[in-house]
């Protein structure tokens, strides 16, 4: 492989690493501080692509103008979601937590499948469609770079979104309290923190930035009623690579897996590209089930205190 | 083998006989294919969804991979039989072996996950079989399928009438019921339930909870890939999609999960239950509304979890309908101690 592919690849895949690390931040927050893997994380990116198709279908509304309309919906859908199902799961055996969010992606999917059909719908941006041309590098024998803008675009605001949030949770109050929910959840009761606010507002946080996420896709991807499965997939490989609960490590989860997944496509062909990651991921859980930046043990058997 | 009887000579007891006789009796007059094959599938999602139950149910192990043992069950005897002849009665057990090894390797690999992590763990595993099947084409004709032939005989596991089939299928269910009774009412059973409630106190007991829940494991598997040679002999096609997608693993956790996990006849009464309803979405509602019989199955999984999570065996037992329960008297005070403690 000369070295213009290579970086030709290296560079795709980075852009594509960008989204899934901005939509696997979502799970893992929701992990992190709630203890709950969020089966249907996957739908929530697919409604919000759906959102966004619609939007431009009907009003010509710029995809990236509609994550101003997606983020507060999908914190909305969010909050109700808590509300309504995973309140009640909160603490609850791993099962219930497992089937009930399992169950409401069945819900979701087949209500999308219901309304709006099987059909593939896509986005083409006109002022998008031609490849931004980098390069050549003559000094460093590289060729020309091809980048369609759209992955650039999204790549740009999904790693500065998901650094804005890293901000916001280290530095706020309330990523502060986020955060110290999540590392001590007895102890943040004790310091008079109202816990079940938090959790519905890291449940509605983590799913608008899924939500963002699937307004960025909208333009590179085609969206149908089953897509958030596939997407949903790869969270989780990203989410445990990382470690569980580790935004950082959801971020360079997801940027590795974006590289694995161009690298593996062209080598050994697209129908592959899910063997790979599974494989890495099935090898992360035998070798080091925390993940890169997990706490050891976390993954361990062990039971979890509940809280009333 | 005295408390069996006595369980037999209970009222409830006669019930579930009557239950089971119909079951039994009902398809030598059934003259009607359509419903034959309802009984059909009663029994082997019945079975099957029993069988997911002996790992998930029991040992609370999360499985979302047993589609995987399923196809292996279904791919092994078909294609020993398609190239070496081999009569599938022979071939479903080769498949049931294979199917206890790999399930044997994949525990050792992730007893020691917790719970969430075995479930993405098996979700991956089951994920990748899928695609092994779809990318082998050399073995498995991917997307195609395989077809077997169809030739009447008892050597082929092959019949023309669908009557030999529901009494296989009867047999198979049967089989699960009892085998999930030995279990529940043997050391393996309470093993299982120890490590499921607290599994610090089920070691400082003394058991060894990885060895026994291998052997769940193992039993799992084995019976979901007979039941998967089953399903390849009764539709004499199989593909990826129809034995190796994820969605068969949902459909058997939603059965045991409605009709009362970790129970004897829990998975049976959720295959009772469902199979008739969707046989009657489909066919009512199916091509005219896509995905609505998917909606309320979604619906009644989440409705059954957050407000009735021992499912409709659990609530029946509430009640007073108790079979194959042992008396939990001498157990209650150690039971409830073990419940404080897990803080559940």
């Amino acid at each position: 492989m000369d070295i213009s592919l290579f970086v030709q690849l290296l560079i795709s895949g980075i852009l594509i690493g960008g989204i899934y690390a901005l939509a696997s931040i979502g799970l893992t927050l929701i992990f992190g501080v709630m203890k709950i893997v969020n089966f249907a994380h996957g739908e929530f990116l697919m409604v919000a692509m759906y959102v966004t198709f619609w939007l431009f279908h009907y009003f010509a509304f710029d995809p990236y103008l509609s994550i101003l309309v997606v983020m507060p919906l999908l914190f909305i859908i969010g909050i109700v979601t808590y509300q309504l199902f995973i309140r009640k799961t909160i603490g609850a055996p791993v099962l219930t937590q497992i089937f009930v969010t399992l169950g409401l992606s069945i819900v979701i999917q087949n209500l999308v499948l219901l309304f709006w059909s099987a059909d593939f719908r896509t986005v083409s941006l006109s002022y998008a469609s031609t490849p931004i041309v980098f390069g050549p590098y003559a000094s460093l024998s590289i060729g020309e770079i091809l980048v369609n803008p759209p992955r650039l675009i999204a790549f740009v605001l999904a790693i500065s979104l998901s650094l804005v949030f890293y901000l916001f949770l280290k530095y706020s109050y309330t990523g502060k309290v986020i955060r110290a929910t999540s590392q001590d959840r007895s102890a943040a009761l004790l310091m008079g923190i109202n816990i079940e606010k938090f959790y519905r507002l890291t449940f509605a946080i983590g799913i608008l930035l899924v939500g963002i996420a699937g307004a960025l896709m909208m333009p590179i991807y085609t969206v149908h009623p089953f897509v958030g499965f596939d997407f949903v997939l790869v969270m989780f490989v990203v989410v445990v690579l990382g470690g569980m609960g580790s935004i950082v490590g959801a971020m360079i989860g997801g940027i590795f897996i974006g590289i694995v997944e161009i690298f593996s496509s062209f080598l050994i062909g697209p129908d592959s590209k899910q063997a790979i990651y599974f494989l890495v991921f099935i090898a992360v859980l035998v070798i080091r089930p925390s993940g890169l930046f997990g706490l050891k043990g976390e993954e361990e058997l062990e039971h979890i205190e509940t809280i009333d | 083998m005295k408390r069996l009887i006595d369980t037999l000579q209970s009222k409830q007891a006669i019930v579930l006989l009557i239950v089971f006789l119909t079951l039994g009796i009902a398809p030598l007059f059934i003259k009607n294919d359509f419903y034959l094959d309802g009984f059909i599938l009663i029994f082997l999602w019945g079975a099957f969804a029993s069988a997911w139950n002996i790992l998930s149910g029991y040992a609370g192990m999360v499985s979302l991979g047993h589609n995987a043992f399923f196809g292996i069950g279904a791919y092994t005897s078909t294609l020993l039989f398609l190239h070496y002849g081999l009569t599938p009665w022979l071939g479903m057990f080769v498949g049931g072996l294979l199917a206890a090894c790999v399930g044997l390797a994949l525990g050792v690999v992730c007893f020691r996950l917790r719970s969430h992590y075995f479930a993405l763990a098996t979700l991956a595993f089951g994920e990748v079989s899928h695609i092994v099947a779809m990318t082998w084409r050399s073995l498995t004709e991917g997307a195609e399928g395989l077809a077997l032939p169809i030739q009447p005989s008892l050597y082929n596991f092959s019949f023309s009438g669908k009557l030999p089939y529901v009494y296989m299928g009867l047999f198979l269910f049967l089989t699960l019921i009892a085998v999930s009774y030995a279990i529940e009412h043997s050391r393996l059973g309470y093993y299982l339930t120890a490590f499921r409630e607290n599994e610090d106190a089920a070691r400082a007991l003394g058991v060894k909870t990885g060895r026994v829940r291998l052997l769940a494991m193992a039993i799992s598997s084995f019976a979901s890939a007979i039941i998967g040679t089953f399903y390849a002999q009764y539709f004499v096609y199989i593909d990826p999609s129809s034995v190796i997608r994820i969605q068969i693993s949902i459909q058997v956790a939603l059965f045991a999960i409605v009709g009362g996990l970790g129970t004897v006849l829990g998975p049976a009464i959720g295959a009772i239950i469902f199979i008739p309803i969707t046989i009657l979405l489909r066919a009512k509602l199916g091509t005219a509304i896509p995905g609505l019989h998917m909606v309320i199955y979604g619906a009644i999984l989440i409705l059954v979890l957050l407000y009735m999570p021992k499912g409709i065996y659990g609530m029946l037992k509430q009640r007073g309908f108790k079979i194959f329960e042992k008396p939990r008297k001498n157990l209650a005070p150690l039971r409830s101690g073990i419940e404080v403690n897990s803080g559940q």
